[in-house]
């Protein structure tokens, strides 16, 4: 309470002199000799302290807090520099001089004032400032093109002149689709005289799906999204694309920006209805993933795994390199330790890995009701089963089945068991078994089929006092696993069998535990059908038939029942019969259930009737199960997922406490939930109703990332998409709004456009790229002007359009385009484009190189390519393509040899060439005829004379295909005007 | 601030298009962009100091070399043989609990003017002891393969960082532009743990990336030459195309004025083809005679593929490669230096197959003079435990192992610091990749506190917030 009243004092009432003093004396001797190994300028923090800032030595090193303020007695720094303890003697080599020792002591005495924490007050930097709606500056109409110009003003510089026609076409595709326009369209577009011509080509161009593939690119390599873990175990995510098409249907169905936060860190606690919504949490997946680490190491494994979660959240989202406080108090930003770990227990309950969901939200709602009806069966509560609606069901189920039972005993002719156990036929048609009891058996019998028309067949399991425990089995218990049952039907003198296909199975009670009836037909010998614990009571299956079987007399069935379980788990006594009734009638009903179907509905009783719904609305429960959509899955993150660890579902989630110098063996206190404390008129920890309840954090750092009054959120949207649009940011470092970033260009324009965004456009983005790409701005030329250039040599004022080279995946998706073989077809899963084999462990070995070119899927756009993290493509990685072992906010520019090499002779460019010259061979007309198609295709302009005869020399003697390599490797191609 | 210029020159590879009136020249090699401090001659090449090494040849041994069974002689570890003396719990990113303390199964001798000891498994290194300087108290932040390698590549054990030969290759460029700056040479047998990830430029511009040769393949550079299969090339072809393609690219940037960035592209053409001419001479051994062959154990099928890997690393050097990385042994669990099962028997023939072709490395470099002005270093992602796990195997053990440098700069013969007398923890000279990392770039003339990258908030370095250099291993 004193230090806080102290530090109170010293913050409202300090006056000049002390902060003077500090500044002349205090921080000069300081930075003399004591900051080679104490300041972050010096890169080195010896026993963890620093002292180039006030909260450096506040927090103090590993031995604790250095000053206490107005007892220089009880200050460590003054014990250190007095050289009176021999182990702690600073500086090292050599002591202070005793006036200087003095300067300190004085210094401290008088509370220790240090202005250099005022410096980094809260609110004062440009990012953290509350956002407010700048005045559109007189001048230009469009409120864009009136803030740039006001600024070019100021240095009597103006916008460029429109870009013509077909320069403005070809740049609009590129930034929205990612694709070239088409010649037609360049031609259309030239000669239209709709006044309206361009706003019609940015809608038209917004509404397509290919915008969605070109812009969720952006987003995805902003929050390193990829196919496989990364790390040692570098293993594919076999349902990460969920995500990737989720992403490509939020930019395509525009969900407005704050509900696109929501969605992708609490889909789960916002939208549970929503259930295709999962597929949004795989923002949470994203990343990276060291299944060795999680397995070896799991106390560090965890802790780093939320630092990545932290670190990609708040720069994707904010802007915010909140990571950079994990060991320290940010250096630059006004973010204390106590925040990180605030964001790291945001994420203290998750779980990574696989999460399953139903794509169709209704599904969910029918599996519920289901769920209730089988719980009412499994109890049977006559409320329910009893009730008008669900006596309908069986009443109709009953005239569906007809009046008789529907089943005729197939008496068997010949019967057989491999095992050499004895079989004998009874009167009643069935067979028992006696003697030896082999560990496992498989019995054939044959029957004579004597109906026209088979839908089912049925297997009765039969006690007989013969049996251990009356059976139906021979195992001690009674139990019996009948592994697989399977019939083939011998046409008469035919010497080939054709096997009856099996389309379900049903029985009267199945072992829990994966011991149901469906294992009796799935093919596999190793799983099996099985009764315990209801052993000492008959039992029975039923297999209705994938098609009605027609039968001619003198056919014969042959059944062959396996039961390979071992152990003796054989069938004792059993029957088989058929039925011809329609196949949805069909059902295992136990004998006593067929009892009273015999009577007449009025004079069965209330348990008869309860016996008989408990049947029949099992069967059509498990018949509307069977039809429900299977679950989709997402490799993702939330309350509990599968991995390769099985079921991750942290119980309660962890506690999280500041760590020391980021270390873990240096735990402090105990940090709640929260966020940036430095962003005024939000809460930074999270009033939680549930403190515990892990979905409740996420769905809280959601809401504060995504209110309105989060100035961080909205500038850092606006300012993202401008990147994109004009090749740079109004604030060009998008991941980084901290005085380590850059700051903005622009400060009015970027807020105007936040608070537009924010309340006009509520958060469209397509709304925000349609002002941005009608601005006079967006639509001048790029070329460089020397007067200009000689003023704003970068471009920051935006006298001219920049000039942006094609990204890896544009200029793929443009081979393919220009060479006629894009393939259009959206989602799904990732499209390898590489050979793999096993490798050494489980990540396989990759070959780019020996891929089929024309395979299925392979001219699909790149955003369906499949991203092996750390073992990327080197073709596109010679084309910039981001290392997604982290996030990449922008993208850069690389030319060197090797990409020369990569794009000359690389087989994707090759082949591309050859298909290319392949569509242009089919255009009619002559030699040159082709190349001006090639030169429409790629350029969209028509070559010059001498560049027609030169190419056309050059097709006439390596062919039209080396005409086409060439345009491939031209810069014409590679930028964008 | 060293940091805005770094970031300066950044921007201008990213944004392009402002950067006027820089020479051709400039445009491809690193010189004088934007005011970051060049190689200077008055420094032999470095960038802050004179340096003393040019070119640097990376030993890396996957899996995690055993200290105590190769250069961390322990006779303790014979005297309290068998008994259970290591931590109750197990550590974190050890893969079992610890056994009982196991003595090594190899013998130790003492070799060289040094007086280095050194075990059985390693009798050709040994004779070299007295050219090399060891790092006896090595350690690292984790005892997980992932982390430990990217750790020991680029000082972070989070993917996403540029490794050494990246910041190298930013640093100081290229001495020669007919072939690839950084180069790594993976085992034949598979990638090593992170697979590329620890061959990464990161977030430096992605030309500085390790290019990945596969000695002994047709094509060792990736697309030096095209698929025969497509009839439209060859080298009258291919020439033709270039002429066409210059001409068109000369003339869009003489209409584009003002755009450096289409001048890099056409000269990067230009240097694609001086590589074309280069790189199969340099990667082609046949000329070696025999006697280099079989220094290098080419002629044994034990060594031949590091041996290989070894000669064309030489070769590269020699012709102006400045970093090349070469790896024994692939991820998994077998072949390589992750010897859980038995050191008895894993570790020999994985130590046999790399012990005589870095002798025949040294030995080579030594007789050509190169090693004057170029840096060996053997390094490896951790250690291991000096208790049994299972049976005879070894576990992780990131709290010590050994590096050692041989070459231009260091101290002949020495050894920095020590371990436990178990060989379990670093304990005198302690020693991180940090300080191994600000060491080799001290000797290549760089301060590595002012080598730096602006991203993400911070100015990136390779050593972090970290790193001294280990002066008692300099000469």
């Amino acid at each position: 309470m004193r230090r806080a009243i102290a530090l109170f004092l010293i913050g409202s009432t300090a006056c000049a002199g002390a902060e003077d003093f500090f500044g002349e004396k205090i921080e000069p001797l300081l930075k003399r000799r004591c900051y080679e190994c104490h300041s972050h300028a010096s890169g080195k923090m010896k026993g963890g302290l620093t002292l180039d800032s006030r909260s450096g030595w506040e927090q103090g090193g590993d031995a604790g807090p250095t000053v206490v303020p107005g007892r220089p007695d009880e200050s460590l720094l003054l014990k250190v520099v007095r050289w009176v303890d021999v182990d702690h003697q600073m500086p090292p080599k050599q002591p202070l001089a005793a006036e200087e020792i003095a300067l300190l002591e004085a210094w401290v005495a008088a509370g220790a004032v240090d202005p250099r924490q005022a410096a980094q007050a809260e609110g004062e930097w440009w990012s953290l400032k509350p956002l407010l709606r700048p005045a559109v500056p007189a001048g230009a109409s469009h409120p864009v093109d009136a803030f740039l110009q006001s600024k070019l003003a100021e240095k009597g510089l103006a916008f460029s002149a429109p870009a013509d026609r077909r320069t403005l076409l070809r740049r609009l595709h590129y930034d929205l689709h990612g694709l070239p326009p088409t010649p037609q369209e360049v031609e259309d577009f030239g000669h239209s005289a709709d006044p309206q011509a361009y706003e019609k080509q940015v809608d038209a161009l917004l509404a397509s799906p290919r915008y969605g593939e070109r812009w969720a690119r952006h987003w995805l390599d902003t929050i390193h999204f990829a196919d496989t873990h990364g790390f040692e175990h570098d293993d594919l995510r076999p349902n990460a694309w969920r995500f990737r098409d989720y992403v490509i249907a939020s930019f395509n169905g525009d969900t407005p920006w704050d509900r696109f936060i929501r969605e992708q860190l609490a889909a789960d606690a916002f939208f549970p209805e929503e259930t295709h919504l999962t597929a949004a949490l795989g923002f949470l997946g994203a990343g990276n993933y060291d299944s060795s680490a999680a397995a070896t190491a799991p106390t560090n494994f965890e802790y780093l795994d939320r630092d990545d979660l932290v670190t990609q959240t708040m720069a994707s989202f904010v802007s915010t390199t909140a990571n950079c406080a994990r060991c320290h108090a940010h250096k630059f930003d006004p973010i204390p330790q106590e925040d990180y770990f605030a964001l790291q227990a945001v994420f203290a309950g998750i779980g990574k890995g696989d999460i399953t969901y139903y794509e169709d939200p209704s599904t969910q709602k029918q599996q519920r009701r289901l769920a209730d009806l089988r719980a009412a069966i499994d109890r049977k509560d006559p409320a329910v089963l009893l009730s008008s609606e669900n006596q309908a069901v069986v009443a109709d189920w009953e005239r569906e089945r007809g009046p008789s039972d529907p089943w005729r005993t197939l008496p068997p002719e010949t019967f057989d068991s491999a095992e050499g156990a004895n079989l004998e036929r009874l009167s009643d048609g069935s067979i028992r078994s006696s003697g030896p009891i082999p560990d496992k058996d498989t019995y054939a019998v044959s029957a004579a089929a004597d109906t026209p028309k088979i839908t089912g067949f049925r297997i009765d399991l039969l006690t007989d006092d013969s049996l251990p425990r009356r059976g139906p089995g021979r195992a001690p218990n009674g139990n019996v696993h009948l592994s697989e049952f399977e019939v083939q039907r011998f046409r008469r003198g035919a010497a080939q069998a054709e096997k009856v296909k099996i389309r379900r199975a049903m029985s009267d009670f199945d072992q829990a535990g994966g011991y149901g009836i469906g294992k009796a037909i799935d093919g596999d010998r190793s799983s099996s059908w099985a009764i315990h614990p209801a052993e000492g009571a008959p039992h029975c299956a039923v297999f209705e038939l994938a098609e009605p079987l027609q039968v001619e007399p003198g056919d014969r069935l042959v059944f062959t029942l396996r039961q390979w379980q071992g152990g003796g788990h054989l069938l004792g006594k059993f029957r088989l019969s058929a039925s011809a009734a329609p196949g949805s009638a069909l059902s295992a009903l136990p004998a006593e259930v067929e009892t009273v179907l015999a009577k007449a509905a009025a004079e069965r009783s209330p348990e008869e009737k309860l016996g008989l719904a408990v049947q029949v609305l099992r069967q059509r429960a498990e018949e509307a199960q069977a039809k429900l959509p299977a679950p989709a899955t997402v490799w993702a993150a939330g309350r509990a997922a599968t991995n390769e660890r099985g079921v991750v579902a942290i119980a309660e989630p962890r506690t999280i406490r500041l760590l020391k110098r980021g270390d873990l063996a240096k735990p402090g206190a105990e940090v709640a939930p929260g966020a940036l404390s430095a962003v005024a008129g939000l809460k930074a920890r999270f009033d939680l109703a549930h403190p515990k309840d892990e979905m409740a954090r996420r769905a809280a750092l959601a809401t504060w990332l995504a209110d309105p009054a989060n100035p961080l959120t909205w500038r850092s949207a606006v300012n993202r998409v401008w990147h994109y649009h004009f090749g740079r940011g109004i604030c060009d470092t998008p991941g980084d709004f901290g005085r380590m970033g850059g700051v903005p260009s622009h400060p009015e324009l970027i807020d105007w456009l936040a608070v537009w965004f924010r309340d006009e456009a509520r958060g469209s983005l397509k709304a925000l790229h349609r002002l941005i790409a009608t601005s006079a701005a967006y639509r001048q030329s790029s070329a460089s002007q020397a007067a200009a250039a000689a003023i704003d040599p970068d471009n920051r004022l935006l006298w001219r359009m920049n000039r942006p080279r094609l990204d890896a995946d544009s200029y793929r998706d443009s081979l393919l385009g220009v060479s006629g073989r894009l393939d259009l077809t959206m989602g799904g899963p990732s499209v390898a484009l590489f050979t793999s084999r096993p490798g050494p462990q489980s990540t396989p070995v990759l070959n780019y190189d020996n891929v089929d070119r024309a395979g299925p899927g392979t001219s699909r756009r790149s955003i369906y390519r499949l991203v092996w993290r750390a073992i990327a493509d080197p073709f596109m990685d010679a084309l910039d393509f981001p290392d997604l072992g982290l996030l990449a906010p922008v993208r850069g520019f690389s030319a060197s040899p090797l990409q020369a090499l990569a794009l000359f002779n690389n087989g994707l460019v090759l082949h591309s060439s050859e298909q290319f010259a392949a569509r242009l061979e089919k255009v009619q007309g002559t030699a040159e005829e082709r190349i001006e198609a090639g030169f429409a295709l790629c350029y969209q302009r028509p070559p010059s004379p001498d560049e027609l005869a030169a190419f056309a020399a050059l097709a006439q003697a390596h062919g039209l295909a080396a005409v086409c390599r060439v345009l491939f490797n031209s810069n014409e191609f590679l930028f964008v005007d | 601030m060293n940091s805005t210029i770094s970031s300066r020159r950044d921007f201008l590879w990213q944004a392009g298009g402002g950067a006027a009136g820089l020479a051709l020249a400039q445009l491809l090699s690193r010189d004088a962009l934007g005011g970051m401090p060049v190689p200077r001659p008055a420094f032999h090449g470095g960038l802050h100091h004179p340096a003393k090494v040019k070119r640097v040849i990376q030993l890396f041994m996957n899996g995690g070399v055993s200290q105590m069974d190769t250069f961390d002689y322990k006779p303790e570890l014979a005297r309290l043989h068998g008994q259970k003396i290591g931590p109750k719990e197990k550590p974190e990113g050890q893969t079992g609990e610890c056994g009982a303390v196991m003595k090594s199964p190899f013998e130790f001798k003492q070799h060289g003017q040094s007086g280095r000891w050194v075990s059985s498994v390693f009798p050709h290194q040994a004779k070299w002891v007295d050219e090399m300087a060891f790092l006896m108290a090595m350690t690292t932040k984790t005892s997980v393969h992932g982390p430990g390698s990217y750790m020991m590549n680029t000082g972070f054990t989070l993917p996403g960082f540029p490794c050494m030969g990246a910041w190298i290759s930013y640093g100081l460029g290229s001495l020669v532009d007919n072939l690839p700056t950084f180069v790594v040479l993976p085992d034949a047998r598979g990638l090593p743990y992170n697979q590329k990830g620890n061959f990464s430029s990161a977030f430096l511009p992605s030309r500085h990336q390790g290019t990945i040769i596969h000695a002994g393949s047709a094509q060792p550079v990736p697309d030096l030459f095209a698929d025969k299969k497509y009839a439209f090339t060859g080298p009258t072809a291919d020439a033709a195309a270039l002429d066409l393609l210059q001409k068109m690219n000369r003339q869009h940037a003489g209409s584009h004025p003002d755009d450096s960035r289409l001048d890099a592209r056409i000269a990067s053409y230009a240097l694609a083809a001086k590589m074309q001419l280069s790189a199969p001479e340099a990667f082609d051994l046949t000329s070696e005679t025999p006697v280099t062959r079989a220094a290098y154990g080419l002629e044994n099928p034990i060594t031949e593929d590091f041996g290989r890997r070894c000669l064309l690393a030489r070769r590269l050097i020699e012709r102006g490669s400045r970093v090349v990385q070469v790896w024994s042994g692939p991820q998994g669990a077998v072949n390589n230096w992750d010897n859980h099962s038995s050191i008895l028997t894993e570790l020999p023939p994985i130590a046999a197959s790399v012990d005589l072709p870095i002798a025949g490395l040294l030995g080579d470099l030594k007789g050509r003079g190169l090693l004057d002005d170029t840096l060996v270093v053997f390094t490896t992602e951790f250690g291991r435990t000096p208790f049994e796990q299972g049976s005879l195997g070894r576990d992780h053990n990131g709290n010590s192992f050994v590096t050692w440098m041989a070459g231009a700069g260091v101290k002949a013969g020495t050894a920095h610091g020590h371990s436990d007398d178990l060989g379990f923890k670093a304990e005198e000279g302690v020693t991180y990749c940090y300080d191994l990392h600000a060491t080799i770039l001290h000797l290549m003339g760089i301060d590595h506190r002012k080598l730096t990258f602006r991203t993400s908030g911070v100015d990136r370095r390779l050593t972090d917030v970290h790193g001294d250099v280990v002066s008692e291993v300099l000469a």
